[in-house]
This record gives structure tokens, sequence and C-alpha cells, in this order.
């Protein structure tokens, strides 16, 4: 357990928030030789540095956190709303930017958001998605998809889609059209709650030296 | 017909406790029930279901959702309790209103709560913890902080933090700036979340000059050694944050006393769950567990709810937590002794049930075996349940 605690363990997602993440935390001298995406070995260690990093599949990097195996992570704000998991949120990292919007075909666009009450809605956050229609009052049938969420309502099996959106090409290219926006989201560092108590100062020192990197970047 | 595969399940998030695994159990909860027994505390039973206007009262409102509900013969809501400080309490303002205070109470009990099951994280788990209920001073809130640490030390754990807080320093902070109530629920409900980017967010809308946004934003971040509670007092420009600083530095000094300060830390922006706390505050954190071992704090209004206003302090440890601890920590399991094993000859029975309860007579821990045996396959047996003696009676 002494090693465990000498060791900072951190979880980050494959795909496009990866290099992102990867290259900020590297400029605050916390990167480890062979750090990629795309290697295969699961856990990249810098001994030297006492760090360790845990490359997993994005919807799993809150799992990790929750549970302490992972220290701390970095994850987009729409896959930590819908998993709901009890882990602290320290820092907005600005990148990924992206939001979670409402859209229909084009063609068969209602007139009131309220005349899609009953509706079947195609998603990938079914969380996010509940959670808003509820506080419209409205009542959905939410059928899960894991990817090309576009496609639900041109095959017909449904009259809406949740999705995230970065520029909107996808949405035009399949003739749907955003109707209503629910949360914007951006990619957060998040902590276990142990171990934000237990490793206070190094994450503490982690989070202000990120905040700093981010602020002269901002600045620029 | 085929088996109804159903019935061999058991409810979501229950478990059953195998032989050494219910062992373990066990021992954590003799060692907390004599040490609880040596400190001068009673231990008290309650029933597993109360109403549930009981157990909803007061700082508990909104509780429901996390409940198990039942209707009694008259239709009224009953509840299994969620935690012991509620019926605890009741119990103190309805039947042990009369006796001389301070009152000392223990218990280990069972409690209920609808959770995202997994491990250490169960709906039904066990917990064993004391109330205090009589003065509100410091002295009292050191002892049950001591006692807590002496309980984890006690059940095998070596490596553990305890963070101390105090509710009313934040109060104080959120006070000194005139933040309205609707504006001091948003921030602490941001905090409770543990959503520093969405604090950071609220904190940025409020009309304050940018120092007072620097400290509301620090407020979670208020962690550290007995140098933290020092310098916490630039940052607390009202009295009711100061009496609060000041009462934990007493609590530290008494702490000291008690020899525990080297497993003790101060979180100035810790929030307990449950919104009835009124003073000092304490969680406590051990590696290898992603949740508290243990919380508790004062709760100088929850008695009065039930009609008999009186001070209190207590923690609950969390029974299966701790041996989830020893478990991940590579500490040593515990176990309960297995001393002799006694094997018999054919015709030897008399002698063998005369030997076995003279033995046990000498507080040994003894199996006897249900037939005779050669005293080869006695052997056998013996090594195979482990036992640490063995005797034949031939």
């Amino acid at each position: 357990m002494k090693s465990e605690m000498e060791y900072l363990t951190i979880a980050l997602p494959k795909g496009k928030l990866f290099g992102l993440s990867a290259r900020l935390l590297e400029k605050i001298g916390y990167t480890a030789e062979g750090l990629s995406d795309k290697s295969r070995k699961l856990i990249i260690s810098n001994e030297e540095k006492k760090i360790r990093f845990i490359v997993s599949k994005t919807a799993d990097v809150p799992t990790y956190v929750e549970y302490g195996a992972a220290d701390i992570g970095v994850i987009g704000k729409d896959v930590l709303l819908e998993t709901e998991k009890d882990v602290y949120e320290l820092l907005d990292m600005g990148f990924g930017k992206c939001h979670l919007m409402m859209a229909v075909p084009k063609a068969e666009k209602r007139a009131k958001l309220m005349d899609y009450n009953h509706t079947r809605v195609a998603t990938k956050f079914p969380h996010i998605a509940e959670k808003f229609f509820r506080q419209q009052g409205m009542q959905m049938e939410y059928i899960k998809l894991n990817g090309s969420i576009e496609l639900g309502p041109i095959v017909g099996l449904s009259e809406s889609i949740v999705d995230i959106v970065e520029t909107g090409t996808t949405l035009r290219e399949n003739d749907l059209e955003e109707i209503v926006s629910i949360q914007e989201a951006t990619a957060r560092l998040i902590a276990n709650r142990v171990s934000f108590k237990l490793k206070f100062d190094r994450i503490h020192s982690l989070v202000e030296d990120l905040r700093k990197v981010l602020e002269a970047e901002a600045a620029q | 017909m085929e088996k109804d595969r159903s019935l061999l399940k058991i409810p979501y998030g229950t478990r059953d406790f195998l032989p050494a695994e219910a062992a373990g159990k066990r021992v954590v909860e003799t060692r907390l029930a004599e040490l609880f027994a040596q400190w001068g505390y009673e231990e008290v039973v309650t029933p597993s279901i109360e109403y549930l206007d009981t157990l909803s009262l007061g700082g508990n409102r909104g509780i429901g959702n996390h409940l198990f509900k039942l209707f009694d013969k008259e239709n009224k809501t009953v509840a299994l309790r969620h935690e012991m400080t509620t019926p605890i309490a009741r119990l103190v303002s309805t039947r042990l209103q009369d006796s001389p205070l301070p009152l000392k109470l223990s218990y280990i009990s069972s409690v209920f709560r609808y959770e995202q099951a997994q491990a250490g994280r169960q709906c039904e788990f066990y917990q064993a913890g004391v109330e205090l209920m009589g003065p509100g001073s410091p002295a009292t809130d050191a002892e049950v902080v001591a006692l807590a640490v002496s309980g984890l030390l006690r059940s095998g754990l070596t490596e553990f933090t305890v963070c101390l807080g105090q509710v009313e320093f934040l109060n104080g902070i959120l006070n000194q700036y005139r933040l309205s109530e609707q504006e001091q629920a948003d921030l602490k409900a941001a905090m409770e979340r543990r959503n520093l980017v969405e604090l950071n967010q609220l904190v940025e809308q409020l009309q304050l000059p940018e120092n007072a946004k620097q400290v509301l934003k620090k407020l979670p971040l208020l962690n550290g050694g007995e140098e933290l509670l020092k310098s916490a007092y630039d940052i607390a420009l009202n009295e009711q944050s100061r009496r609060a600083l000041d009462n934990l530095a007493e609590i530290y000094r008494l702490l000291k006393a008690y020899k525990v300060e080297q497993y003790v830390r101060f979180d100035l922006g810790i929030i307990r769950d449950f919104s009835y706390y009124t003073g000092m505050v304490f969680e406590v954190y051990a590696p290898g567990l992603g949740y508290p071992l243990c919380g508790g704090g004062r709760y100088d209004h929850l008695l009065a709810d039930f009609g008999t206003a009186c001070p209190a302090t207590g923690f609950a440890l969390g029974i299966e937590r701790i041996l989830l601890a020893i478990e991940r920590q590579k500490l040593p399991m515990h176990s309960l002794p297995r001393d002799v094993y006694v094997g018999y000859a054919a015709g030897k029975e008399t002698e063998a049930i005369e030997k076995a309860a003279q033995l046990r007579e000498q507080g040994k821990s003894v199996e006897l075996a249900v037939n005779s045996q050669t005293e080869t396959a006695a052997k056998e047996s013996q090594q195979q349940k482990n036992y640490a003696a063995f005797v034949y009676i031939s």
C-alpha cells in the first residue's frame, strides 16, 4: 500500500481527447515514455516521477476514477453527466468543446418541441436526454444506440436524435436540423473522492499548474 | 419440472457472508464492542424499521428516495433505517430524556439504503458507532474522533487519514459575503456534488469583489495540517467562522493529548451528505478504498426535532469497508481460532465427548468428529479443517 500511495494514476480516454490531454499534461511535467493511445500496453509508467497512465475506452474513464483504480482522469462533460459517477470535478480543461442537442429531419420538422412528446428518440445519452425531457414535462421513448445516431430518423427507427455536435457537418450531410440545445460540454479533470483527500497536495498542485498553462494559452 | 432459478438469487445490493467472511466481520465487531465498552459507552438496540416520518424528520428531508419503504397493518409507511443516528436520537428523546447527561451510547447494526451497489457499498450494510449526548464541548468532539481512530486501529488498520472540518466555518464564510439563501444553497449543492467547475462558475456570477470570489473558490481546497488552521483565520472575517476555527484548534489540542494527531488533517471544505450536522464533522479515508471508512460529527438540533433539545456528537464506522481496506492493504485477515480437533476410535464416543467438554471448559475451540475414524483419517480431517492441535482417543 505504501507504494500505492507514492504513485499518481491518471486515466486518459482513447480518441480525440487523448492527444490534447497528453499534450497539456506533458507541459506540466506529467508524461511517460511511449504514452500513446495506439500503444498495446494498457498501463504506461514513469517510475522516476511516480506516475502511471491508464489508457481506456472513453466511457470507462469515470468508472476507473470512481472506483479509485485511477486517482484522476480526463473526460468529456457529456460522458460525465451520462454516467453520473461520484467523483470530484476539478477543472474545466477548455478543449474538446461540443454540445449536446436534439435534432430532427429537416423535412419533417414540427412546430414546437412539445409536438415531439411521446415520440421515439435515438441517443447514446439516454440519462441526459431523459433528464432534459422530464424538465420539459415530456415523456419519450429512448432508443439507446452506440454509434451513427443520425441513422435513427433516416431508417425510421426514431423521430429525433439527441447527440453531441462539434461542427454540425454530420447533421447537414444527413438533412437533420438542431431544434434545441441541451448542454455545452468540454473536457474535465476528475478525481477520485478519496484520492483527492489522501493525495491532496499532489493533485492540488497539478490542478494549479494546469490552470496556469490553460490561462497562459487562453491569453495568447 | 424445471427449477425456478430466480429463487437462488438474493435481492439487489445484499450479500451473504461465507464462514471466513463472517469470521472477519465477527472479529471486528467483537473488538469494537469491547472498545466502546472500555470507553464507557453502553450498547443500545433499536428496531430495524421505523416510521418514515421519524426517519425523514428535520435535516433528513430528501432521504425518502434512498429508503426501503413498506406499509404496516394500518397502512402507515414504515422504512428500514438508513443510519443509526436518527433512531438513537428518537430513542433518547422519548425513552431516556430523564437520564443524567452525558449519555454515551453505542451500536452495531445493519442499515439499509438504496445505493448503486459495488464492493463495500451494498444496500444492506453494517455499521458500528457511538453517539454522545451532553455538553456541546470540544472535549466531547475530541473524544469521539479519538475513539473512531482507536476503533480503526483496534480493527487492525494502520494506514488511514481523518479529515476534520467544521460546518460553521463554511456557513460563516457564506454569510460574511451576505449571500442570499438561494445563492448559499447553490454553492453548497455544487460542493456537495464535488463539482468545483460548477462552483467556480456560480462564484463568477456573483456580484462580489475579486478577493471574495477567490476565497469562495478556494473553500473545497482548504486541506492541510495544523498550519492550514492558522492561515484560515486570514479569510475568516466573521465571528462565526473564527469561533469554528477556535473550536477546531481546541479539539486538535485534545487530540494531541489522546496521541492520535498524526492521523488527523484539516479539511475545511468538507461537506457531509447528511444536512443535520451543526459543528465539527469528519471523514476517514484509507488507501485502496474509493469511499470513506467512517463519518461523523456534531448534530445539535436533531434531538430538538424529537422534542428534547440536547447537543450531540458521534460517528459510524463501516464494518465491510474496514474489512475491505484490510484486504486491499494486504494486512493479515481476521479469523476465529480453531484450536483442537478431537477424533476417536470405534466405541470411544463417550470418552471423546468427555475430552471435548474438558477442552472447551479450558476455553479452547474444539471440533469433535461426528463418527469414529482411524487415527490417519482423523489427522487428515484436522489438517483439512485447519485445527492447530490434534487429539485422538483410542
